[in-house]
């Protein structure tokens, strides 16, 4: 056939054919790269200054690998290690952690779940302005809302003030450098966080569901705990994850508002690394640190492709 | 297999010197180890109206999309014109496609939807001017230029969509159920429009629809679509009266199918025993068959007649008793059970208005036909 | 539509004033002329006019700012790359690499973050001699990387909710891949592509802890200098800062909300 020859004809180069050829590996790579050198790379750079030995030096460890009599020695420090379990600060530190990240959890559901409720249950304009006083907290300055509690809580702050002045006590509780002051602060930064997931699984319930149910013959109480909150599941997960893993690492909140023993692995963390200058030992809690939220990172990005599906 | 008038017609799939516009040979897509289009060959001729039809799945789709480019074939090629489309991407084909959903830009005015196409050849301002007007009024939305997508209706959107696919004067229209989106008082409307439409301006068409009634209306032949293979190509009535197998004979329209062995055949006459129609049959044309083969005769609920007698004839009837019967307007459907247990779909056209004594409920009927009623099926 | 219960409702109001409260707090001890903050003196303006003389806390502003734009820009273009790989480029080798360095900074603790991105900068300076100095730049690549993934979580999912036919459509009609990008894409995506780099600027804006980590000497960011204020106690100038900010931020989302009535509107 006569037009097989027209399809051999070379078409001239250009600048544009180029860019659709190479331009996929250019989109692709440009991100990689940045991710792998700012993100990937740092994490081996912990794993091994975790396994090297402290030394008063700059940068203040050790080399992990020398040169000797001809040979080359690598040499692992497992130590950094072993005195994280050995030591009874850090064991307990850890566990402080998961135990401040538990009920902060827990109390995060409580206050959140309702309002999540009744915000995917309101409707139109109503429904709006809920959802943006819920995200409008997020948007101004984290470290200045957590500052705000102790405003509150201290011994001469506006709760104490205001219980002496309607008589209920005479002197004043002790709110801040507690506990309970590390609760609220967490509780209080997170709470959104808690709230939007809920809300999106909440939204897209089939309101017939409940109406079925209710025709059915059951009351508004048997139906929210046999049909509404099975289904919610994914959504409380998902929210109680984005609560409880930013919680484990939390420093500024137990800083300002918990007591010297409020010791959460951040703040541990912390310490180690700007007044020991213990590189070595920070970079193992670090370590540890990742170890701990493995699993909550599954559950999270489980329930997140559960509430995709539907 | 089945004998058939052929009316000496000049259509060009019917002449062997007219070269085919659109060559698919072979043509395969795998997504991942599932085939979507499995070894198709097809030739469609300029100036064609070719519907592709199939269900959910059929592949007719996917195979659109490799005309326009949008996938590869992962074996066999395609030919538009005399040139090998393999390797060239969509945006240098000389095909246009109007989307199922209609892909119009929300962010743009209709007139600079139309006009997208021509903006991306460089064609000069004035005549992209004239060009987009008399597209317009062509599809009758002059005026309608400076509105947004979201402020027309959807038989004005679907009107944008096609100047919008017309306004390149492609080779070839692809078009993915182009009235799927449309109620049915205006699919009607667009289905004539749109024939109106390719007949003046002369561009090929191939248009993807599962709805056999729209393919029936538009097409100069219709390509049936099954589990990403061609079952079978022709004209509307060739496809309705003479499906090739079973699958075309069920998909398109309603069919009784009656399963039967072969008792006599000769050169001008078939006959076959049923069982489940519990008579003789009696065909009267030749068939390609062996004595005692196994086979299939479709009959289509309005190729029967019911009446209370008992008909002169010694096969091609049956007794039976009315089961259900539907009132449509029209026609009344019924429903009627057979001795064997096949229950058969029989439609009669309401000619007379106020009928005496009706065929009702439970009554025994006799149902017959003609001996070129039905089709012999052998797959 | 089924009723919510009294006990939800009664939840849910005191959840909001229990979200409301401080920021109300902060505001009001803002104008109070007494040192002590809890003892109410009288109203003032005076700690906004002490907090505008203070060179530490407007230095460190402008720090801020600079670095908040500089890092929500390009996480803008990274973020959305990356989200228009993950979405619109089917299956390729390193797939899920990708798609996991992008999600991991969101659930990654801020020390962590901060304290690998440190040792690499240390690490990096001992082998390349680069970066020489801690400072704006370390700040504004650690402010980047993180930043990038909430924007290509934001561009994702406007991405994959839209039709992609339109998409075809162009490339349809001769246009070329870029040209489809600019013609198409950034239009539809626009406004998530603002609302990113709005998050983006907020959290840079934000970070205390990862910033702590990577700057260096003179480059002490506005969340730095307000910590180790208010690691000392309550001081009534940081109340006039917090005021300020949560007006600039009202003022923003009325202006925003108005817009996108309008624009609705117009639509319509």
């Amino acid at each position: 056939m006569s037009e097989t020859a027209q399809q051999d004809s070379v078409r001239p180069w250009r600048l544009a054919d180029w860019f659709v050829r190479h331009g996929r590996m250019l989109v692709i790579g440009l991100p990689m790269l940045w991710l792998g050198i700012f993100f990937l790379a740092p994490f081996f750079v912990v794993f091994k200054i975790s396994v090297s030995e402290l030394a008063i030096a700059r940068p203040p460890y050790l080399p992990l690998t020398s040169w000797e009599d001809g040979k080359l020695i690598l040499t692992l420090n497992l130590g950094n290690f072993q005195y994280l379990i050995e030591d009874s600060l850090y064991v307990s530190s850890y566990l402080t952690s998961i135990r401040i990240a538990f009920f902060s959890t827990i109390f995060a559901l409580l206050l959140g779940y309702p309002m999540a409720y009744v915000i995917a249950r309101s409707t139109g304009h109503r429904r709006n302005i809920l959802l943006m006083l819920v995200m409008l907290p997020f948007w101004t300055s984290f470290l200045l809302r957590v500052y705000a509690w102790i405003g509150i809580l201290k011994a001469n702050g506006v709760i104490n003030n205001f219980l002496m002045w309607t008589g209920v006590i005479d002197s004043p509780i002790v709110m801040m450098q507690t506990d309970f002051a590390t609760y609220v602060g967490i509780v209080y930064t997170y709470l959104p966080f808690m709230i939007l997931p809920l809300y999106a699984n909440l939204a897209k319930l089939d309101t017939t569901l409940l109406e079925a149910s209710s025709d059915l013959g059951a009351r508004p109480l048997t139906t929210f705990l046999t049909i509404t909150l099975p289904l919610s599941i994914p959504g409380i997960v998902a929210g109680s994850m984005l609560v409880f893993i930013p919680a484990i690492g939390e420093f500024v909140v137990p800083t300002l508002l918990g007591g010297p023993d409020t010791l959460m692995i951040g703040r541990v963390l912390w310490s180690e690394f700007f007044n020991n200058r213990d590189w070595p030992v920070a970079s193992a809690v670090a370590m540890a640190m990742l170890v701990l939220l493995v699993l909550p990172v599954m559950w999270l990005r489980r329930a997140q492709s559960q509430q995709e599906a539907g | 297999m089945t004998s058939k008038p052929s009316p000496a017609q000049d259509n060009p799939w019917q002449s062997d010197n007219v070269k085919p516009f659109i060559r698919i040979r072979n043509v395969t897509k795998k997504f991942g180890p599932v085939a979507a289009v499995d070894d198709v060959s097809l030739d469609i001729y300029k100036g064609e109206l070719f519907c592709l039809l199939g269900g959910s799945g059929s592949g007719k789709s996917t195979l659109l999309r490799m005309l326009a480019g949008f996938e590869e074939p992962t074996a066999g090629s395609i030919e538009i014109d005399g040139q090998d489309m393999a390797h060239v991407p969509a945006y240098e084909r000389p095909t246009n496609m109007m989307f199922q959903s209609y892909a119009l830009f929300p962010h743009m005015s209709v007139e600079r939807n139309v006009a997208y196409g021509l903006h991306r050849d460089n064609v000069a301002k004035g005549e992209i001017r004239q060009r987009v007007a008399d597209m317009l009024e062509l599809v009758q939305l002059s005026g309608y230029g400076r509105r947004k997508p979201n402020q027309l209706s959807g038989g004005q959107r679907q009107r944008v969509a096609l100047a919008r696919a017309l306004i390149k004067r492609p080779k070839l229209l692809l078009l993915d159920e182009p009235l799927g989106a449309l109620d049915k008082k205006l699919r009607e409307e667009t289905q004539f429009e749109l024939v109106t439409i390719q007949e003046t301006l002369g561009v090929t068409f191939i248009v993807v629809t599962h709805d056999q009634e729209e393919a029936m209306t538009l097409s100069t032949r219709i390509g049936v679509m099954n589990n990403g293979k061609i079952e079978q190509v022709g004209e509307p009535r060739e496809i309705y009266e003479f499906p090739g197998n079973r699958f075309v004979a069920d998909f398109i329209g309603s069919v009784n199918m009656f399963e039967g062995i072969v008792t006599e055949t000769e050169a001008d006459f078939v006959r076959i025993r049923s069982k489940d129609a519990d008579c003789d049959i009696y065909v009267s044309h030749g068939v390609g068959c062996a004595p005692n083969q196994k086979l299939w005769y479709a009959l289509r609920p309005e190729k029967m007649e019911i009446s209370r007698e008992r008909p002169d004839q010694k096969e091609n009837f049956f007794e039976g008793i009315v089961e259900d019967i539907a009132y449509m307007g029209n026609q009344s459907a019924y429903r009627i059970r057979l001795k064997s247990g096949m229950v058969v779909r029989l439609t009669r056209t309401n000619r007379d208005r106020g009928e005496e004594t009706p065929i009702t409920w439970e009554e025994t009927v006799f149902v017959s036909w003609g001996p070129s009623a039905g089709v012999v099926l052998i797959a | 539509m089924q009723k919510t219960g009294f006990l939800m409702r009664f939840i849910t109001v005191l959840g909001f004033v229990f979200l409301y409260a401080p920021i109300l707090s902060l505001v009001i001890y803002s104008f109070n002329e007494s040192r002590l903050v809890t003892v109410w003196g009288g109203f003032s303006t005076k700690w906004y006019g002490e907090l505008l003389k203070d060179p530490q806390i407007l230095s460190a502003a402008w720090i801020s700012l600079k670095i908040a734009f500089t890092s929500a820009s390009i996480a803008l273009v990274l973020g959305t790359l990356t989200a228009l790989v993950l979405v619109r480029f089917g299956r390729f080798r390193l797939r899920e690499l990708l798609n996991g360095m992008i999600t991991a900074p969101l659930v990654m603790p801020e020390v962590i973050t901060g304290l690998s991105l440190l040792l690499l900068f240390v690490v990096m300076e001992s082998w390349l001699g680069w970066p020489s100095q801690r400072g704006f730049t370390t700040i504004v690549i650690a402010h980047t990387t993180f930043c990038m993934a909430f924007v290509a979580v934001i561009v994702e999912s406007r991405l994959s909710d839209m039709d992609e036919s339109i998409e075809e459509a162009a490339g349809d009609l001769g246009a070329r891949p870029v040209r489809v990008f600019f013609d198409i894409t950034l239009p539809t995506i626009a406004p998530a592509l603002v609302s990113a780099w709005l998050l983006a600027f907020t959290l840079s804006l934000d970070d205390l802890v990862i910033a702590s980590f990577v700057s260096g000497p003179g480059s002490s960011t506005l969340p730095m200098v307000v910590f180790s204020k208010v690691r000392l106690g309550v001081s009534p100038d940081v109340n006039a800062l917090a005021t300020i900010m949560i007006g600039a931020i009202g003022l923003g989302v009325v202006i925003a909300t108005t817009l996108l009535l309008r624009q609705e509107k117009k639509a319509e």
